[in-house]
């Protein structure tokens, strides 16, 4: 009962409440390597951090998962596989540690090994090719789009939506988890996997592609841009 | 003696207000770290002082904000459907 889990201080990168946790990295990892911190949660110690832990969490996990896959029955299956997923990797998560972030991490990666691949759509744009192209100019060139919030005030959330849809999903993932989940970028960083200077460089652009898109439906519904020039 | 500008920015509007922003992509950066909760003191005093007097940037500052509240608030959050709580639930328990 009195089982706290262990804590090693060699996978602690951070102060105590960010410690550097080991996380399912797809289906690779069917056991626990060696450096892993040893939990050792009771069976009933495994339903009550699952039940305290994670499944409050669930709302946002399935708008993040719709919001990935832009399907029901695909949200459904991904909410599900990530929290199978979770349980049975119960014991590479630490108790009090952030658990948004550690349920997001295995859904995102759950989506790119598993439904990406079997996607029903065929693949959109794909994020290489478009990080590719943009890399390509020189990064101080980066334009800023011409637009105003007027012109934007008025659309309504489908609008908004399709815009945000629209986007390669990578640039999509990043924006549904700053400004939809309110994740910060050390935390983006942790869930996606990339360094911070990339988090803030892919919202960056995402936002611009993002803006774009709302340009065009700002337009296309006679919103007028007016230039007082 | 205030010169009104036709801006539709409610807050001040100062006789040497900048017309045009020689550095707005970099501005833009720093508005969206704002916005995100994620600029350091000394990077919010530096915008702040800017946003005052720069009417690009000013703009800028305004669409970055309503487009972030376009996606905070405008957009349908999905909520997990009854059932699938159900389900994980009921598979969580044949572990073991």
């Amino acid at each position: 009962m009195s089982d706290t889990p262990t804590r090693d201080d060699r996978d602690r990168t951070g102060g105590p409440a960010e410690p550097d946790q080991f996380l399912p990295e797809g289906d690779s990892i069917e056991q626990p390597s060696e450096d892993t911190p040893a939990r050792r949660y009771t069976e009933e110690q495994k339903y009550q951090v699952f039940n305290k832990e994670f499944m409050p969490h669930i709302d946002s996990m399935y708008n993040f998962a719709f919001r990935l896959t832009m399907d029901e029955d695909d949200a459904n299956d991904l909410v599900q596989d990530t929290y199978l997923k979770a349980f049975r990797f119960i014991s590479s998560f630490e108790q009090g540690t952030n658990a948004k972030a550690w349920l997001f991490r295995i859904l995102k990666n759950s989506f790119i090994n598993d439904y990406r691949k079997k996607s029903k759509e065929p693949a959109k744009v794909d994020y290489q090719d478009v990080e590719t192209t943009y890399n390509s100019e020189d990064a101080e060139s980066e334009h800023t789009v011409d637009l105003r919030a007027e012109s934007v005030s008025d659309l309504i959330g489908d609008e908004v939506a399709n815009a945000l849809n629209s986007l390669p999903v990578d640039f999509r993932t990043v924006i549904i988890l700053c400004d939809i989940e309110g994740f910060t970028y050390e935390e983006m960083a942790k869930i996606l996997d990339i360094p911070i200077g990339t988090v803030r460089s892919r919202l960056h652009r995402a936002r611009n592609l993002l803006k774009e898109k709302l340009r065009d439906y700002a337009s296309s519904m006679g919103y007028k841009e007016e230039n007082e020039e | 003696m205030q010169t009104s500008l036709p801006t539709s920015s409610s807050s001040s509007a100062r006789p040497e207000m900048k017309e045009h922003c020689s550095h707005s992509a970099d501005c833009l950066k720093m508005i969206q770290l704002i916005l995100d909760g994620e600029a350091t003191e000394q990077e919010l005093a530096r915008v702040k002082a800017n946003l005052e007097s720069c009417k690009p940037c000013i703009e800028m500052y305004h669409l970055e904000k309503e487009v972030k509240e376009l996606l905070t608030k405008r957009i349908e959050k999905r909520c997990c459907p009854e059932q699938l709580v159900a389900t994980i639930k009921s598979r969580i328990l044949s572990f073991s």
